[in-house]
């Protein structure tokens, strides 16, 4: 590369971070000192500077790096010598790294205190990749300083004396680029505070937990955002001010920093007014505070903010964080649109410079603004008229012409009103003139109160934004109405007014306060009754209306009450049990017997011995159910295992890809693109059928008779399926291939494939004969007796037996199946022609991965109605469709169930087959809903409790027809999560401005896991079991939807962490998956039940 | 939100069920594996903090449930994506067929701008297993045949590759978002004022 191209590229590299930078200065109104732009920027200076340096002019001693340049010049930059001299003073101020003097990359600034070194530590103690340091710091320094640009300058000027000739400093037009590049960069603000992004290396929610007890430790009051909110509300301060939203979370860094930064000029609001040192005298506070007043007007609205001077002043977070945060509670934040009166006195005492309060239409005073001597009060009501211009004015107005504000040229009829004013009164402080004037605000956007204008007595004007905040929330009454609007100091030394105009005008202001008074009770009363209705008809229903008390109840149902209950046997009072499981949950011991009733599997009343018919017939159910799938999985295995011969076969005589191949089971799909499924296995069956390898046809016939007594049409892909089954369709033939693969890795197979003749068809239908089943029941009990549901448990654990035979494709079953070759071929017609008609019009869009699997689902509802005895079982018949998705619901099945709390004590063993078949036989009843993840989880902790296969199957379906609709093809999570959003508005409004101020996580997905497995995933397994029993019992004793409010108090728990940390949707999910299994359950509850009672009573006090 | 910080991003996790997207995050955050991973209900995300390209970024890692049917859930999580990582099961053919439709469907639900060039990563796991079935040449193949998406094979129980494999979706990611922010700022506030005056028209009509 020539030296040519090399400072090409150099002035290259230079232009373009100079763009970033700037780009990131206009997006973001300021750069962060540790901006990853900045870095580079320097860098890229770095290298320029670096260039073609000359190492002799730096002197014997020096290294050849650009800090020693820059000292070098100093002798002759001025710029260059402020800049050397930060540089050794940050030097020395840490003796560690005078070592590293005059090296570049090396110095840590101390300068940024705090700010920059606990961040730059905190990163890079999080990657340990590169070292923790601060590179470049002259080049840094001298940016941040604005004095680069300048240095570089003289650098070029002067560059005879340090670099080469080529170098590219020295170069007449690079050199020039460079610096001049450079004056934009040096014009920017550098910021040092923290922002936002440095609070990405979020805190574990164990370290926000263990922060929380220690800062609440100190709090006195725990609801510490309370009073903050009163105090906003007083105030009157609009709910859609982004900076009141993050106003409140009083203890974080980045909210009052926020906040400062709003009160400077910027895109969202102009400044129209700006002064500092203007005292505010705070109710509770003895002593008048210096802060800075000023006057911001945005889109909506005019807002006059005053900020103590200690929040002002380079807000820093290391001292006293606890002290500074209570002058949150003076700060004031006043939309001016809820002001009505602005009085203003001057001469009063020793305050000269004059003093505004402005008078909300509450009627409640804010504090007295007292400016500093020299006409600011008069400029700041100027600019107050200013602001409310075009819409609102002054009333009366200033006059800015002299001479016509006098006030005896005031008309009559406003003799009435106090005052007037006159700008040049105010300025000219004449002792002859009056120094007391209320100004009314007047808002022509409003109507009536433009017409209102003239009379003095009105009430105070319905903002529609008043309504609307007062509907959400609680409290919106109770504060501020015993503050009665402090009497206005009237001029009584005004000499121009007349005695009885004085008097006059007094009765007016009382009248007034009184009637303001009245109509803010009025508004209060009104919001509140508002607020109530909202209540009522929004959350009515999710709450039962009647209370059920507590009592004696928080034991729990114990053994002893459980056996007190029972009245032969049988339990009628119900009720009780419910109550009692509400409020204190179930004893372990007796769990087993009494969830089978809160689920709704027993009835209450039931005798001893209709139970256990029941159980009795849903065991039978569950064998019959089980018998069918296991049968279907058989035929499924034998497929997969015949798809992986073929494949190895396809493979070794392929060749092709030889290079991959080296041993056998390394296999390689190579397919086309087109063969999307790989259950689907025609194009295999074709092929080899045309190669005729190994399949023989010799046993077609076994088939044809049947199929031509009753021929079916069966293409089910033509999506028009005749109704009239009798048609016969002369194209349609019947082969039934018995597949015998010969290789090595099976044995005889019994795969029976009636195949379609028309190649393109996937219609082509596999036969099982259900006694295939029953033959394995011969080969391993050798009882040739199908299992009657009496024989119980014996007979089903053989069942089991062979379920993990075919499991482990145990050698032995293999070989059983090899000998099952179909005996019995007739075919169940009426099965077949369920399965053709319904094939086409069940279009489950189970997913859009495998949609093209799933047609054909309801072929299933047959065989499982004709086959509710093993009897009539004889001939199932299964389309492949069918066997497709039920083979892709297994593989799934198996892949969650071997993930399913496997580090549960219950779960280390074989049970996990139990838990598989369970969620098979749901499924195997349900495949048009197939399996679902998360179902593992909810048929867990029933078999943790049972024991026992069909009866925790029994309850299983129970509990799934509330929990189904949770799942995606249910629509009640947006239900729960709508109704979330009701019930924290209206039982905690504080959080809900939080969530609405961080518009992202409005959609609560951070619940959705929570309300999928009912908590199951947020606990452990004695917790689940008591939250279970207690949101089934709480639908007869308190809510139906009690998960709601267990999630209300899920989040109640840790509403001050998440408050106090402002944390949005991203930070919420991550502390609830962090706190998983962590939570205090017992007092959660306690929560949730209280949260309810709190609805409850609420929509009762009507 | 209008200006998300840059140094932030975020990267999604998509593949079929079981293919060791939660072990791979895992491993790569934490390097940590363990045997004991449910399946993912919901969504999850971990945050690493890298260097590229001289630049701290914060990697905001999601970790999303497998089951294609979850996906209705992607919305939510998946907007705002700077790199979308697709992860298959190299001994199970059939989760690598479904990295076209994962692909496709993050494509849709995302919307990002420029969908022809938005950065995937393709990530075949489980190479430490015995049984192999999808061949290093198909995979290859198919990641070329997608606009060139880069391919990794990896172990997330060994470990293998997984740095190297999250250094190239942080290094993409982190030039998908500079591209992203250069034509952000303005547009998205014409698209908004649009946006309200359609809705004004329409109300307007109906008077």
């Amino acid at each position: 590369m020539t030296d040519m191209e090399y400072k090409e590229r150099l002035i290259a590299s230079v232009k373009k971070e100079v763009k970033q930078l700037m780009e990131e200065a206009v997006t973001r109104k300021f750069v962060h000192e540790e901006s990853g732009s900045v870095v580079s920027l320097c860098a890229a200076v770095e290298a320029c500077l670096s260039q073609g340096l000359r190492r002799r002019a730096l002197g014997l001693f020096k290294t050849s790096s650009t800090t020693a340049l820059l000292h070098k010049v100093a002798k002759n930059c001025p710029e260059a010598a402020h800049i050397s001299q930060k540089v050794q003073e940050i030097e020395n101020s840490d003796p560690n790294k005078r070592s590293s003097s005059s090296s570049d990359s090396v110095t840590k600034p101390t300068i940024t205190k705090k700010g920059s070194t606990t961040s730059m530590s905190t990163i890079s103690g999080g990657t340990s990749t590169t070292p923790p340091v601060v590179k470049y710091l002259w080049i840094r320094l001298a940016l941040f300083e604005k004095r680069l640009a300048k240095i570089i300058d003289h650098l070029v000027t002067n560059a005879v004396n340090y670099y080469d000739k080529d170098s590219l400093v020295a170069d007449p037009d690079y050199g020039s680029i460079l610096s001049s590049l450079l004056v934009g960069p040096c014009a920017l603000e550098f910021s040092r505070a923290k922002t936002p992004d440095y609070f990405w290396s979020d805190p574990h929610a164990d370290e926000l937990v263990q922060r929380h007890r220690i800062s609440s430790g100190n709090i006195s009051n725990p609801s510490c955002g309370r009073p903050i909110i009163n105090f906003k509300r007083s105030l009157n301060a609009s709910s859609d001010d982004v900076n009141g939203a993050s106003f409140k979370s009083n203890s974080s860094v980045s909210a009052a920093k926020d906040y400062v930064e709003s009160l400077h000029q910027n895109a969202r609001a102009t400044l129209l007014y700006g002064k500092n040192n203007v005292l505010v005298l705070p109710k509770d506070v003895n002593e008048a505070m210096p802060g800075y007043l000023s006057l911001h007007q945005n889109v909506q609205s005019l807002t006059i903010k005053w900020t103590p001077n200690q929040l002002m002043n380079g807000y820093n977070e290391s001292q006293e964080s606890k002290d500074k945060s209570s002058y949150w509670n003076y700060a004031l934040n006043i939309n001016v649109e809820e002001i009505v009166y602005v009085h203003c006195h001057q001469n009063r005492g020793e305050d000269t410079g004059g003093t505004v309060i402005l008078v909300g239409q509450d009627g409640v005073q804010q504090p007295p603004i007292h400016f500093p001597e020299g006409g600011h009060m008069a400029a700041f009501l100027s600019c107050l008229e200013t602001g409310l211009l075009p819409h609102g004015q002054l009333d009366p107005p200033l006059w800015s012409q002299r001479g016509i504000g006098k006030l005896f040229s005031w008309p009559q009829k406003h003799k009435k009103r106090v005052l007037s004013s006159v700008l040049e009164n105010l300025e000219a402080n004449d002792e002859n003139i009056p120094i007391d004037y209320v100004f009314r605000v007047v808002n022509k956007g409003n109507h009536q109160e433009f017409l209102a204008t003239h009379q003095i007595l009105d009430i105070g004007k319905t903002s529609p934004r008043r309504v609307q905040l007062s509907s959400c929330s609680t409290n919106e009454s109770s504060d501020g109405s015993s503050k009665s609007m402090s009497l206005d100091q009237a001029p009584i030394d005004n000499q121009k007014l007349e005695p009885q105009n004085k008097t006059a005008s007094i009765a007016l202001v009382c009248s007034t306060m009184r009637r303001q008074i009245i109509s803010r009770a009025f508004y209060g009363w009104l919001a509140y009754c508002r607020h109530l209705s909202t209540v009522r008809t929004h959350l009515s229903g999710l709450v039962n209306g009647r209370i059920t008390p507590n009592g004696d109840a928080s034991e729990g149902l114990t053994k002893d009450r459980w056996l007190e209950l029972h009245e032969d046997g049988i339990i009628k009072n119900e009720e009780e049990v419910y109550r009692l499981v509400y409020y204190g949950g179930v004893q372990h011991e007796i769990r087993k017997d009494v969830w089978p009733y809160l689920l709704g599997h027993y009835q209450f009343g039931q005798t001893q011995q209709e139970k256990e018919e029941l159980d009795d017939s849903t065991k039978h159910y569950y064998e019959t159910t089980m018998s069918e799938w296991l049968a279907v999985e058989a035929i499924i295995r034998q497929k997969d295992k015949e798809k992986t011969a073929m494949a190895v076969a396809k493979l070794s005589s392929g060749s092709g890809s030889g290079d991959k191949n080296k041993d056998p089971n390394h296999f390689e799909i190579e397919d086309d693109d087109d063969d999307d499924d790989y259950l689907m296995e025609n194009d295999v069956f074709e092929e080899d059928n045309d190669s005729s390898a190994r399949i023989e046809t010799e046993e077609k016939k076994i088939f044809e008779e049947p199929m031509t007594k009753k021929p079916n049409k069966s293409s089910t892909d033509s999506g028009n399926v005749p109704d009239d089954t009798d048609i016969v369709d002369t194209d349609e033939q019947k082969q039934i291939i018995e597949t015998e693969s010969e290789d090595a890795v099976g044995g005889n197979n019994i795969l029976l494939n009636s195949k379609d003749t028309s190649p393109s068809t996937p219609s082509s239908y596999q036969t099982v004969e259900n006694d295939y089943f029953d033959y394995f029941i011969d080969g391993t009990t050798s009882c040739p007796e199908i299992p009657t549901p009496m024989e119980g448990i014996e007979k089903f654990a053989s069942i089991e037996d062979i379920a993990m035979k075919i499991n482990d494709d145990d050698d032995d079953s293999l070989q059983q199946t090899a000998s099952v070759i179909v005996t019995n071929a007739s075919i169940d017609i009426s099965n077949f022609d369920m399965d053709n008609s319904n094939g086409d019009e069940t279009k489950n869009d189970m997913s859009p991965v495998q949609e093209e699997c799933n047609t054909g689902l309801d072929a299933l509802q047959e065989p499982k109605s004709a086959c509710v005895s093993p009897a009539s079982s004889n001939g199932g018949v299964y389309s492949t469709e069918l066997l497709d998705s039920f083979g892709l619901n297994l593989h799934r099945i198996d892949k969650d169930v071997q993930r399913c709390d496997r580090n549960y004590w219950y779960f280390a063993n074989e049970n996990l087959d139990k838990l598989r078949n369970v969620i098979c036989t749901y499924v195997w009843e349900h495949l048009d809903v197939g399996y679902m993840q998360g179902m593992c989880d909810l048929v867990a902790p029933l078999l943790v409790i049972f024991d026992d296969e069909s009866l925790s199957y029994g309850c299983f379906c129970k509990l799934m027809e509330r929990m189904i609709e949770n799942f995606p093809s249910g629509g009640a999570m947006d239900m729960h999560f709508a109704n979330m959003r009701s019930l924290i508005q209206i039982l905690d409004s504080e959080m809900y401005e939080l969530m609405d101020a961080h518009g992202d996580y409005t959609h609560f997905y951070f619940c959705y896991r929570w309300f999928l497995l009912d908590f199951k995933r947020e606990l452990v397994y004695t917790d689940v079991f008591q939250t279970w029993e207690i949101i089934w019992a709480a639908k007869y004793v308190a809510s139906s939807h009690f998960v709601l409010f267990l999630a209300l108090a899920l989040l109640e728990t840790y509403r001050d962490i998440i408050l106090s940390n402002s944390m949005d949707f991203t930070d919420v999910i991550k502390f609830f998956n962090e706190m998983a299994e962590r939570h205090n359950m017992v007092s959660v509850l306690e929560l949730a039940r209280n949260l309810v009672l709190q609805l409850q009573t609420l929509i009762e006090n009507k | 939100m209008a200006t998300r910080k840059k140094s932030l991003l975020k990267v999604i996790i998509l593949g079929d069920s079981s293919v060791g997207k939660t072990s791979l995050m895992n491993q790569y955050v934490n390097k940590r594996f363990s045997t004991q991973y449910k399946a993912t209900i919901g969504a999850d995300f971990l945050t690493k903090e890298v260097v590229v390209d001289d630049r701290v970024v914060t990697m905001q890692i999601w970790d999303t449930a497998g089951q294609e049917r979850f996906q209705s859930l992607g919305v939510a999580f998946y907007r705002g994506a700077d790199c979308c990582v697709l992860v298959y099961d190299v001994t199970a053919p059939n989760s690598f067929k479904n990295l076209d439709s994962w692909r496709d469907e993050f494509l849709i639900q995302a919307g990002p701008r420029d969908p022809e060039h938005f950065p995937f990563v393709v990530l075949g796991n489980k190479v430490d297993l015995e049984n192999r079935q999808v061949s290093t040449r198909r995979a290859q193949q198919w990641a070329q045949s997608k606009n060139d998406i880069p391919y990794y094979e990896t172990s997330a129980k060994e470990g293998r590759n997984v740095e190297q494999a999250f250094q190239t979706i942080a290094k993409n990611a982190l030039a998908q978002e500079a591209e992203v922010e250069l034509y952000n700022e303005f547009p998205d506030k014409i698209r908004v004022q649009s946006d309200g005056n359609r809705n004004g028209n329409s109300d307007n009509c109906q008077c």
